[in-house]
């Protein structure tokens, strides 16, 4: 039985790890940067902080976490990967949970470490790679036919589609259209919270019956192992056999009576059963030797 | 000279500006009133002493009025009490709180009896009904959300749910919570008789079973995992709740079962109680919406109660003589530990002097807390 047990436990454990290991692809780390949005072609867009109208590249770090960027690894030619090298060690390089980094791709980059060395004008993809240099965190084909100061990027943070994009956002959301709130949205469709009564009521209730199932089945299933085997129970008669949920107050006053009965220590006095005093000098009872534990010295 | 005299009044006039006389409004001596109350009840009462003492005391310390700019307030940033109410703001003192009640919390009753379990989740009907009367006197989803949560009638889940939802409600919905849980000996009675039949209030229950070690930490352990598996964004409150009656239970980390049932809920419980009083500055807190909250908090008991109670009747028609649930304890579903169970037996023992229903009252209690925190995690997943 605790072979079985054994294994059933080592099974989870390892039935935990499979699931913990193919989760480790969603681990918050740099696998969590992503580029969201790219200008080649900046006429009259926005300026570097040199006052420069320039290309650039925008990085989002999807994660709930801060992420820093500082020694990944900027390219446009997957032949180099290790042609941008993010600098270590500057707290400017750390991005916040779910927010944006831009890069300039001017190919100057003395001028700051978001100063890219090369520019986007001839390059057909842009990658990143994480620290080792060789491990891919993300990339884009970028296509041949840019517009002049019309961004390419993901119409929404979750979007897996490139387009180009109405207005260019860099350091921002990309999706800047006016949003519902969850509760807005649920109230539209639910304005009485009738819904929400429901589906709230139905989860707490699925939440504790199935507490309540596996406990009223764990219940029967220590009562069961409390009880003595057959073989080792004494024949029962009467309802006595029946009734499996005895209190053990009953149980203990049972067991009392057939033992002062069985010793012969029980007395009658007026048919009321009582615990009287043994008259004799010692006995266990009163005996200091069973009673007290020695003193420590 | 009079150069001098005119300084020393001049300075005396712009010190006399700076002093709460100077800034006080009628809202302030409200609020100090009201704290007085709380004060008085707490002491003379013993409403809930441990909550109404430090609620109260931060009523009188949030309307204290100052003049601005000295990062004195709760709500300056830099000041001391502003530093103690991120605790409460950032939702980190209620789950530190429910790692002490389920450090001090006994489930046995509840695992002897699991079907008193249902108690508990029929008893959040009360946050539900709540919800639905929010919406309709117009009150925003996240507002109604964060209003509801009172029905569970359980402090710090109230407090983390509004502090995730609607922040700028916290401090009503933390004083009618803790209100109406001191006032459950006088809400939940009149409710309960009026849906009890007298035949009904003389049921016995079974005494419940003695449960082994091993059943209290498979209780710990699964019924963490159980409930947050369904719904993850109560994983904060359950979590810790679970947390704290594992090293209860586990008879092994005694020491750490005792400081978290011990100083540290004390000191959670002084810091919580204080700063959520604070925050209750006469200029943000006495609002209509203010008002509209403390009736929908009385509401939302009376339906929580109603929920229990009528739960166990319905239950009790597919129950065998004998087995049936005394429906006295229904309104121990609503998670004021151990106040509602109290009740159970008080309004038990008016009827029947030897029916003590305190035992059996303590497993839908605590099946309440677990049930309002799966609520909370509810409204929290579907409106934020």
């Amino acid at each position: 039985m605790q072979r079985r047990i054994d294994h059933f436990l080592s099974g989870i454990a390892a039935l935990i790890l499979i699931v913990a290991g193919t989760n480790l692809v969603k681990a918050q780390n740099a696998g969590d940067l992503k580029f969201n949005e790219i200008l080649v072609l900046n006429d009259s867009s926005s300026v570097d902080d040199f006052g420069v109208h320039t290309a650039w590249i925008e990085i989002f770090n999807s994660a709930y976490n801060t992420v820093n960027i500082g020694g990944c690894y900027l390219t446009d030619d997957l032949g180099n990967p290790t042609k941008y090298w993010i600098p270590t060690g500057d707290p400017a390089t750390k991005i916040s949970s779910r927010n944006y980094m831009v890069f300039w791709a001017d190919d100057k980059p003395t001028r700051g470490i978001f100063h890219l060395n090369f520019h986007l004008k001839d390059a057909k993809t842009i990658a990143l790679f994480d620290a080792s240099g060789k491990t891919l965190i993300d990339k884009v084909e970028l296509p041949a036919d840019h517009k002049a100061d019309v961004t390419y990027g993901r119409p929404t943070n979750e979007s897996q589609n490139w387009v180009y994009l109405e207005k260019s956002t860099p350091g921002a959301n990309n999706d800047y259209t006016k949003k519902k709130s969850a509760g807005e949205s649920f109230v539209e469709m639910d304005p009485f919270g009738i819904g929400m009564t429901m589906i709230a009521m139905f989860v707490v209730f699925s939440a504790l019956t199935i507490l309540f199932i596996i406990y009223k089945n764990m219940g029967r299933f220590f009562i069961r192992k409390a009880i003595p085997k057959k073989e080792k129970m004494p024949v029962m008669v009467g309802n006595i056999a029946k009734d499996e949920e005895m209190s053990g107050e009953v149980n203990a006053a049972i067991a009392l009576a057939l033992y002062l009965y069985q010793s012969e220590l029980h007395d009658e006095e007026n048919t009321v059963l009582t615990i009287q005093k043994v008259s004799r000098n010692y006995s266990p009872w009163s005996s200091k030797i069973y009673t007290l534990r020695k003193s420590p010295r | 000279m009079g150069k001098f005299i005119d300084f020393i009044i001049e300075h005396l006039a712009q010190f006399l500006q700076f002093t709460a006389f100077a800034n006080m409004t009628i809202g302030h001596v409200i609020m100090i009133c009201v704290g007085l109350v709380f004060i008085y009840l707490a002491i003379a009462k013993e409403f809930e002493p441990m909550l109404l003492i430090p609620i109260g005391f931060g009523i009188l310390i949030g309307n204290v009025a100052f003049a601005p700019g000295y990062q004195i307030g709760v709500y300056e940033s830099g000041s001391v009490m502003n530093y103690l109410y991120f605790g409460v703001l950032q939702g980190i003192y209620p789950p530190l709180i429910f790692l002490g009640i389920g450090a001090m919390t006994d489930f046995s009753a509840l695992i002897s009896n699991p079907k008193l379990i249902l108690i508990g989740a029929a008893a959040q009907l009360g946050i539900f009904g709540a919800y639905c009367i929010a919406l309709a006197l117009g009150f925003s989803p996240t507002e109604a959300g964060a209003i509801a949560i009172i029905g569970g009638a359980d402090g710090p889940t109230a407090i983390f749910l509004s502090s995730k939802l609607a922040p700028e409600l916290m401090g009503a919905i933390a004083i009618a919570a803790y209100s109406y849980m001191a006032l459950v000996p006088v809400i939940q009675p009149p409710v309960m008789r009026l849906l009890t039949t007298p035949k009904e209030r003389l049921i016995r229950m079974k005494p419940p079973r003695v449960v082994s070690k091993v059943e209290k930490v498979i209780f710990a352990i699964a019924g963490m995992l159980l409930t947050t598996f369904i719904v993850p964004s109560g994983l904060p409150l359950l979590g810790m709740l679970f947390f704290g009656n594992l090293l209860k239970e586990s008879g092994v980390t005694k020491r750490l079962a005792d400081t978290a049932k011990g100083p540290m809920i004390d000191i959670v419980t002084i810091l919580i109680g204080l700063t959520v009083g604070a925050s209750t500055q006469a200029t943000t807190f006495l609002t209509v919406k203010s008002v509209g909250i403390f009736i929908l908090g009385a509401f939302s008991f009376v339906i929580a109660t109603f929920g229990g109670v009528m739960f166990v009747k319905i239950i009790n028609l597919f129950l065998k003589e004998g087995n049936k649930m005394n429906p006295l304890i229904g309104n121990a579903g609503v998670s004021a530990v151990p106040d509602s169970a109290r009740v159970s037996q008080v309004v038990g023992l008016e009827y029947d002097k030897t029916n003590h229903l305190l035992m059996h009252a303590m497993g839908p209690n605590v099946a309440g807390v677990i049930g309002s925190a799966v609520a909370a995690g509810i409204l929290l997943s579907f409106l934020a």
